[in-house]
């Protein structure tokens, strides 16, 4: 199996409230007809911005839904994951109000799963993904369980508890299913991928805690691809590290973001900022001592990945890394 | 008998049993038996008295087991290295993504480790060198390097003061803070090189005009990397393209002047760091410091500015820790075990007024909020912006001279902001730390206990341990009024949770809850 290879950079930082440009994407997936739909998480005292935004490949952006934060249908407060059935229709967990809403791929809102006060309440819903029978799988975190409910929204069944034994979770996020309908999930503080069944049944786990190939920190996203390549947003470690769909170590991706089509635009019109950046080096390979972590390494390091929330592959087997923390969307390819 | 009382003196943590050759020939058993309880009172208080000063203000459990060291030990229970343990970074970026890149303008993500470390003065000391090395994020717009710098503060802060003088002079945040990245061989910034002398180790009257220029002249050339894109980016509050980038040392030996210059009497080809040991050395830096150690951890003095026509409010204190500074080599973890075993830091209790933020974090230690990290909550955020309201807003000081302290901190607008928000937290008692209290008292109160004897525990579960007569009596008589008035609705045995929690809303309201 041949190495990935960096292709381009989607996206720009913007704090603005409405528009073009991210601020903490969180999360991506891709319509019938090959559009980006993102979670704009916002943070802190500054949550007006939180939204969906939607654009295409080549960096046109095209509108936003959503904005928050509230309540209400259309609103969130806290989005964690999307993603798109076979019907089109895009599902979008929010941890804060403890439901899943639902869209049709023009962000029309369409009906809301698992309110608070609702009999079937989500605890802290996360990944989310979907089954070729479009059943509905979900990550209630702070239950440390997964629960799979049919496509109009009857629980169907559910597995996993808190724990770090197999089939067990410790605060899980992301989730995916390959074309097999094996279900994937990212056991976060457990450190490790496990795969599931769609019924639940445990399969394998990938990874230990560590830094090292092959070991993960805090893996906060997993996607799988047409060959069966496992991708890991290894999101505490700062890189995507990509498995052999035995679970082994393939490579290891740090991230090497260029300008994206809005950045180039933007820093035209800010001449002062461009030239300066045009005599910096910004890729920085001799930190002192003691920022020779990770983090530090990636907050002071602009082209590498910082904050690799969520990885996703779109129908060309094309791998999407979002970055929370630099705002913006590192695309990878094979080809 | 003489054994079985020892045995009990030692139960309740008195290592030292300073001499009891009492017998009960001597000394009768209820008399010795009041002595005894009236030393663990004493040292209770003391206990008190230290973790309000090393730390925040201890909660009534935390002073159960401080009390249970002797005084020296529980001194160097503070003191000592061990890893401090706070809610751990990858929870509180998981439930708040912009403290990953602290993009924000706001001191949340130190608030957690201030909240929830179990070493304080590791935070502590922190804070206090964040008032004198006083960096604002109001000017850098670069929140993280800033706060790398607090993180610094942690772990150099007690120290040789010389190191901590050298970290803080290869700062990227003060690099910026104090334009030393405009400092060139051929154009020197003197920025740096006077507020060094006059801020940060000497104070006013201790050294020359040409010493600045001097000092400048051997800071050239330490910088940051990228310093002019990355000044210009926080000049102009840019996060554009991909947000903001953090900031790290770098030294440019080509635009630093490495010839001969003479600084405080010496001559030589000094750099950076021959200066700060030049600095270091001077009795003036051991006075400077030693004034603000006592000003910190002591009691109040009058603002920096007035110190070179003010003398000190304990001029032997003073003396005793500037002795201590170049007795121990400048070590200040050393200084303040001197200054915390000393007698006139004992007899400091309530000489301080508690800073804006010691108020808020040592209320929100007590009862116990914010110790997990909840996505889309940002109540945290708010607290700190509190503390803003009531005059220090952390990681922002008005200028480079910080904060001036002690009663400057209270106006009227300013007190009605730490009332408020003492007791709007002590009051709420969906907080775990004030159900805690409640159930503490529960288990050694009861309907019947005396007015007085509640009202003890009250103080005790504060953390407080002595207050005023005054306050006191009208305290008792609040308590009084409540137990007449409860007319059989504790038929349980338990007091009433309003009066528990009336009574702790009144305690944080009164002097001795604002004062340390």
């Amino acid at each position: 199996m041949s190495d990935i290879k960096y292709l381009k950079t989607i996206g720009f930082n913007s704090n603005q409230p409405i528009g073009r440009g991210f601020n903490y994407p969180y999360d991506i997936d891709f319509s019938s007809d090959g559009r980006i739909f993102l979670i704009n998480r916002m943070g802190g005292l500054n949550s007006r911005g939180v939204r969906i935004q939607v654009f295409t490949y080549e960096e046109e952006w095209l509108e936003e839904f959503g904005t928050g934060p509230g309540t209400e249908n259309e609103n969130f407060v806290t989005p964690v994951c999307l993603s798109f059935d076979g019907q089109n229709r895009v599902f979008i967990t929010d941890e804060y109000l403890n439901e899943r809403k639902i869209f049709d791929s023009k962000g029309t809102f369409l009906e809301r799963w698992g309110q608070n006060d609702s009999p079937r309440s989500f605890q802290g819903p996360a990944g989310i993904g979907h089954s070729s029978d479009d059943s509905v799988f979900v990550v209630e975190q702070y239950k440390g369980c997964v629960t799979k409910l049919s496509p109009s929204g009857e629980f169907l069944s559910s597995w996993g508890r808190e724990g770090a034994k197999p089939g067990e979770f410790n605060l899980p996020w992301g989730l995916t299913l390959d074309k097999d309908d094996n279900v994937f999930v990212a056991d976060w503080r457990n450190d490790r991928i496990q795969k599931f069944s769609c019924d639940g049944d445990f399969i394998d786990s990938y990874g230990i805690s560590g830094t090292k190939p092959g070991e993960f920190h805090r893996p906060s996203s997993v996607a799988v691809d047409s060959k069966g390549m496992i991708y890991v947003a290894d999101w505490g470690n700062e890189r995507v590290q990509i498995l052999t769909p035995d679970g082994e170590f393939h490579q290891l991706l740090r991230g090497e973001a260029t300008l994206s089509n809005w950045a180039e635009e933007w820093l035209e019109v800010n001449p002062d900022e461009y030239d300066l950046r045009k005599e910096s080096e910004l890729l920085v390979e001799n930190l002192p001592e003691h920022l020779q972590t990770p983090y530090h390494t990636s907050s002071q390091t602009e082209p590498i990945f910082w904050g690799p929330v969520s990885v996703k592959i779109d129908t060309d087997d094309k791998l999407f890394v979002t970055e929370h923390s630099r705002h913006r969307i590192q695309v990878y390819s094979r080809s | 008998m003489t054994n079985f009382l020892l045995l009990n003196i030692a139960d309740i943590g008195y290592k030292s049993t300073v001499g009891l050759k009492l017998t009960t020939q001597v000394i009768g058993f209820r008399r010795l038996f009041k002595m005894v309880w009236q030393m663990e009172q004493n040292h209770r208080e003391l206990i008190a008295h230290l973790s309000r000063r090393a730390g925040f203000g201890a909660t009534s459990s935390e002073l159960d087991f401080y009390a249970s060291l002797s005084y020296e030990d529980a001194v160097e229970e503070f003191l000592s290295s061990k890893v401090a343990n706070s809610i751990p970074d990858d929870l509180i970026f998981r439930r708040h993504v912009d403290l990953h890149t602290m993009q924000g303008h706001n001191a949340a993500y130190w608030a957690y480790r201030l909240i929830s470390t179990d070493a304080p003065l590791k935070e502590k000391i922190a804070l206090f060198w964040h008032g004198i090395f006083a960096t604002a994020e109001l000017k850098l717009n670069n929140l993280g390097s800033l706060n790398n710098q607090v993180e610094m503060f942690s772990r150099c802060g007690l120290g040789k003061f010389d190191d901590l003088l050298e970290e803080l002079s290869m700062d990227p945040a003060m690099l910026v803070w104090l334009d030393n990245h405009d400092n060139h061989k051929d154009s020197i910034n003197e920025n740096y090189g006077r507020e060094i002398l006059e801020l940060f180790s000497m104070g006013v009257g201790n050294y020359t005009e040409e010493d600045i220029k001097e000092c400048a002249k051997a800071f050239t050339g330490w910088t940051v990397k990228n310093g002019e894109y990355m000044s210009t980016m926080g000049f102009k509050d840019s996060i554009w393209p991909y947000g903001r980038i953090q900031w790290h040392y770098e030294f440019r030996e080509e635009d630093h002047d490495d010839g001969e210059k003479t600084f405080l009497g010496e001559k030589g080809r000094f750099d950076g760091r021959d200066i700060i040991e030049i600095i270091a050395k001077q009795d003036a830096t051991a006075r400077f410091i030693s004034r603000h150690i006592y000003n910190y951890f002591v009691a109040d003095e009058v603002p920096v500015p007035q110190w070179s026509e003010t003398d000190p409010r304990d001029p032997k204190a003073i003396d005793f820790i500037a002795e201590s500074y170049h007795k121990n080599n400048h070590s200040i973890k050393a200084i303040l075990r001197d200054v915390f075993n000393s007698d006139f830091f004992k007899n400091s209790a309530f000489l301080r007024v508690k800073s804006p933020v010691e108020l808020v974090i040592g209320t929100l230690r007590k009862t116990g909020e914010y110790q997990t990290p909840v996505g889309g909550e940002t109540g945290i955020f708010t607290v700190m912006e509190e503390s803003g309201f009531m005059g220090q807003k952390l990681l922002d000081p008005p200028s480079v001279e910080g904060w001036h302290t002690g009663e400057e901190w209270i106006s009227s607008g300013s007190l009605v902001e730490r009332v408020n928000f003492v007791t709007s937290h002590l009051g709420d008692d969906t907080h775990p730390g004030v159900k805690e209290m409640i159930s503490k008292l529960n288990s050694i109160t009861d309907k019947d206990s005396d007015p007085n004897s509640f009202v003890e525990a009250c103080i005790d579960a504060l953390g407080l341990n002595k207050i005023g007569e005054d306050t006191r009596i009208e305290l008792v008589n609040v308590a009084r009024e409540a137990r007449e008035n409860r007319n059989g609705e504790a038929k349980a045995g338990k007091i009433p949770q309003e009066v528990i929690i009336h009574m702790f809303k009144l305690i944080g309201s009164c002097k001795e809850y604002q004062l340390c």
